[in-house]
């Protein structure tokens, strides 16, 4: 059994649909990346499971059992947290607030948690106490992602982690990502940055026009001259 | 009741209606048009009803004037004042947006009501204004210069009503709907939103001052109860919000059956023990605030919602 | 030194109690405002009904309306929880402009409804007479000194409240993005339930206060509502401190500009006060409708 399976999602926004009848899989402890042109309905086939989208088709099973159409916060009870690509921290809030506030549906040892998701992001040890809008876009993006982990959840969606970054801070997040995966944690990542992405994934889909036009291990798409050519910039 | 009685009922809940009607007409070219939240129509009411009183009443000791000026001239002096009034305001107030133009907007109402009751020598301030002369009522013997009057109002909502509705159709109204809908993809096409947002509210409030000079002609006596926000600016959002914003005949049917039930309510309920009679008039206000919660969440759009106009080039290009 | 002692003692404590009043008040607009988008009109109705509440315990068994207020406070958040759940919940998705057009209704109702219950009268909670204290030139009443340490006490709950509870973590975390604060599993409807109990209760206990500084009458919600629009608005929407230093700025604004400041008589004439808060009010909205602090976009 996946740990999440999208089965012919049809969605959009308003009266306009962007996926046509979208397929995706993840595997529990793997990372799947979405690739795709701009319009292509990445960041729309995430919105759509997440029920931010309107969903007017098909089915979203996570763990085997159907999630199609649910609130956001019972999809956070079980165990998926979302990381929006952009406004994605309380920017009045401190940096401890925002992974507290991640919490709120599992209020119990907290301090455990926050000092896990230091380790994993050391830069925001020292950071603690700042409002999190006064932080730079990487560090902002570890906020984001602290957040989300606090709910110590089973799968990871990270809507363009690197969206905006410096190549830097770029690496920094995808080595974060590989940190979060091999602890356990399911990724389904959307990414402009089509290649580093690939070499991060297991599996990979490239979405076009609302529609999967390529899906297989990250590895043979990366292999592939087509894919290559048409979506990952030659 | 007599028959003489029913019918000098029916002319003043007709003359009524028609008053509100205008108030309603005049809020949908701020709100339908132009989507100008204005919780102040008491402001503009009371400016038409002051002008137009101290213009055309007859001398008096305890306020300014009267001066004693014929009707066809006071009332459009009161328009136009009320027009120079929501041209000032307008200019400073309507870059504010929905909750902060209706908190700027109440706020002017209440000066110019504190205004009003403080300043004697000028409003007579809360001991009013009276023998405000009310046209026709010489010339005609009751009921029948009643009846006139109605008349003139009939024809004055007639009016109001068919600019509206060409404006409605308009360039002008289009542009304003756009801008109501989107101000940045309109002002990013070109419109000039303030400009169009300005002559929204002054016109819409003029259409008020022509009220409210109607309504101290009809009372013949002008105080400040007469200004009350809840008679003069809630009643004719509910109004408005229950006919349908937008749609002007939707305004001016809310009007009449707003009026229609507060008016017929009254009949019933002064029915009632003395010791309630004093009571019901709180009884129709908690049922006015319970209907427009079941309109605004039943039909959210009113009983006539809006429908986009039938392009005025449409038939010329047909033809 | 008379002329000093009267400007303490009959403009400046004055407004200083005000000022509290109109704090508690403002900070429900803000907080109203941050959490559900929309300006609450029926605002200063619910500080009305705080103080009719409290006169339920006043005239029917003699209590002291310090004792009644807390019940009168919760009574004001149970009723704003049912007013919630009727008018204000059904348009959680729509634009903040047809809540606006929810609470005119809710502000006739409530006001009708208190009318309907405890008559059109003035009324005044029975506490007797009590000498004021003096020191040296102050000269304070033992109600003014309660109206202003109990006012100061709520804030700092609030205080607390907001910084050190998860619920009020959450609170700020919704004023500061509700969409985010959605996904990430916060249950914005129970912030929302909490931002309605502590508005409304504050409100009621400003109500109260009114009462007990000077007398309770239907229609005082709605000459409240442009102070409490006046300092919300000066201490930048949304932002609940500021409302608490809008509150007392207004106040203080209102009380002062009836001093006779360079005549003998007054600046402002005592029947203008509400220009007063209408003046700041629209002076700000137009210069930093943010509000004076650093406020949110």
């Amino acid at each position: 059994m996946s740990l999440l399976s999208v089965e012919n999602l049809v969605a959009g926004y308003g009266p306009v649909d962007i996926l046509q009848g979208v397929n995706l899989t993840v595997e529990a402890g793997r990372i799947a990346v979405i690739v795709g042109p701009n319009g292509a309905g990445k960041s729309t086939a995430m919105k759509a499971i997440f029920g931010l989208a309107q969903v007017r088709g098909g089915r979203v099973l996570f763990e085997g059992q159907e999630i199609t159409r649910l609130p956001a916060d019972t999809l956070c009870g079980r165990g998926i947290a979302y990381v929006p690509q952009e406004r994605n921290v309380f920017r009045s809030l401190s940096v401890r607030e925002n992974l507290e506030m991640g919490a709120f549906l599992k209020p119990g040892n907290i301090a455990r948690r926050i000092a896990e998701v230091l380790t994993l992001f050391p830069p925001l040890r020292e950071k603690l106490a700042q409002a999190a809008g006064e932080l730079s876009g990487g560090q902002r993006q570890m906020v984001a992602m602290g957040r989300a982990l606090m709910l110590e959840p089973k799968l990871l969606m990270l809507d363009e982690p690197t969206a905006g970054l410096s190549p830097l801070y770029m690496d920094q997040i995808f080595d974060r990502i590989i940190a979060v995966n091999k602890s356990g944690v399911g990724v389904l990542l959307v990414e402009q940055n089509a290649k580093q992405a690939l070499a991060i994934a297991h599996t990979g889909y490239v979405l076009a026009t609302g529609r999967n036009r390529f899906t297989d291990t990250a590895a043979n798409l990366l292999a592939n001259r087509e894919v290559a050519e048409s979506f990952l910039g030659g | 009741m007599t028959l003489l009685g029913f019918s000098s009922y029916l002319i003043a809940l007709g003359t009524m209606s028609g008053i509100y009607a205008l108030l309603c007409l005049g809020l949908n070219l701020q709100w339908g048009f132009a989507g100008l939240f204005n919780a102040g129509i008491a402001a503009f009411f009371a400016i038409g009803a002051y002008v137009a009183a101290i213009l055309a009443s007859a001398d008096s000791a305890v306020h300014l004037g009267g001066f004693g000026l014929p009707v066809a001239l006071a009332w459009p002096v009161a328009m136009a004042a009320a027009g120079a009034l929501a041209w000032v305001i307008g200019r400073i107030c309507l870059t504010l947006q929905g909750d902060y133009l209706a908190m700027a907007s109440i706020g002017i109402a209440e000066v110019l009501r504190i205004i009003i009751k403080n300043e004697e020598w000028l409003t007579g301030g809360t001991r009013g204004i009276a023998a405000i002369p009310r046209p026709f009522e010489t010339l005609l013997p009751a009921p029948w210069n009643n009846l006139a009057f109605l008349g003139l109002i009939v024809v004055l909502v007639a009016i109001v009503y068919l600019a509206a509705e060409r404006a409605w159709a308009s360039p002008w109204g289009r542009s304003l709907r756009a801008i109501r809908d989107s101000d940045v993809a309109a002002a990013a096409i070109g419109k000039n939103v303030a400009q169009f947002r300005l002559e929204a509210f002054v016109l819409g409030a003029m259409v008020m001052a022509l009220a409210g000079a109607l309504s101290a002609h009809y009372f013949k006596f002008l105080g400040t109860t007469a200004i009350e926000p809840l008679m003069v600016t809630f009643l004719v959002w509910v109004m408005l919000i229950v006919g349908g914003s937008g749609n002007n005949r939707g305004a001016i049917l809310g009007a009449m059956l707003i009026w229609l039930i507060w008016s017929a309510t009254e009949l019933l309920t002064n029915r009632l023990p003395a010791e309630w009679i004093t009571r019901s008039s709180y009884i129709r206000v908690l049922l006015i605030g319970l209907l427009l919660q079941v309109v605004l969440q039943k039909f959210g759009k009113g009983l006539l919602p809006e429908k986009p106009p039938r392009l005025v080039g449409e038939r010329r290009e047909t033809r | 030194m008379a002329a000093l002692s009267d400007f303490i003692n009959l403009y400046l404590l004055p407004g200083l109690v005000v000022g509290c009043i109109y704090a508690l008040g403002a900070i429900g607009i803000s907080l109203l405002f941050g959490i559900l988008r929309f300006a609450h009109f029926a605002h200063g109705d619910m500080m009305t009904l705080g103080a009719y509440l409290a006169i339920i315990f006043t005239a029917s068994w003699g209590w002291s309306p310090y004792a009644a207020l807390p019940v009168a406070v919760i009574g004001a958040a149970i009723v704003a929880l049912g007013l919630d759940r009727a008018f204000y919940k059904p348009f959680r998705r729509a634009p903040g402009i047809v809540s606006v057009i929810a609470s005119f209704g809710v502000m006739l109702m409530l006001r009708s409804a208190i009318q309907l219950i405890w008559g059109v009268d003035v009324k005044t909670y029975d506490i007797g007479i009590r000498f004021p204290m003096e020191f040296g030139l102050l000269k304070i009443a033992p109600r003014q000194v309660t109206i202003v340490l109990v006012t100061a006490a709520l804030v700092v709950a609030l205080h607390l409240f907001l910084t050190r509870t998860r619920l009020g973590k959450a609170m700020r975390a919704v004023s500061d993005d509700a969409d985010l604060a959605r996904v990430s599993g916060i249950n914005v409807e129970q912030v929302i339930r909490w931002t309605w109990i502590i508005g409304a209760g504050l409100a009621a206990a400003g109500g109260v206060f009114i009462g007990i500084q000077t007398k309770v009458h239907p229609n005082m919600g709605w000459d409240l509502l442009l102070p409490l629009f006046a300092a919300a608005v000066l201490g930048g929407i949304g932002r609940p401190y500021g409302a608490v230093a809008g509150g007392l700025a207004i106040g203080l604004a209102q009380e002062l500009a009836t001093y006779r400041w360079f005549s003998d008589e007054p600046f402002v004439d005592p029947g203008y006060k509400p220009a007063v808060a209408f003046s700041v009010m629209v002076v700000m909205l137009i210069w930093r409708p943010t509000g004076l602090f650093k406020g949110r976009s």
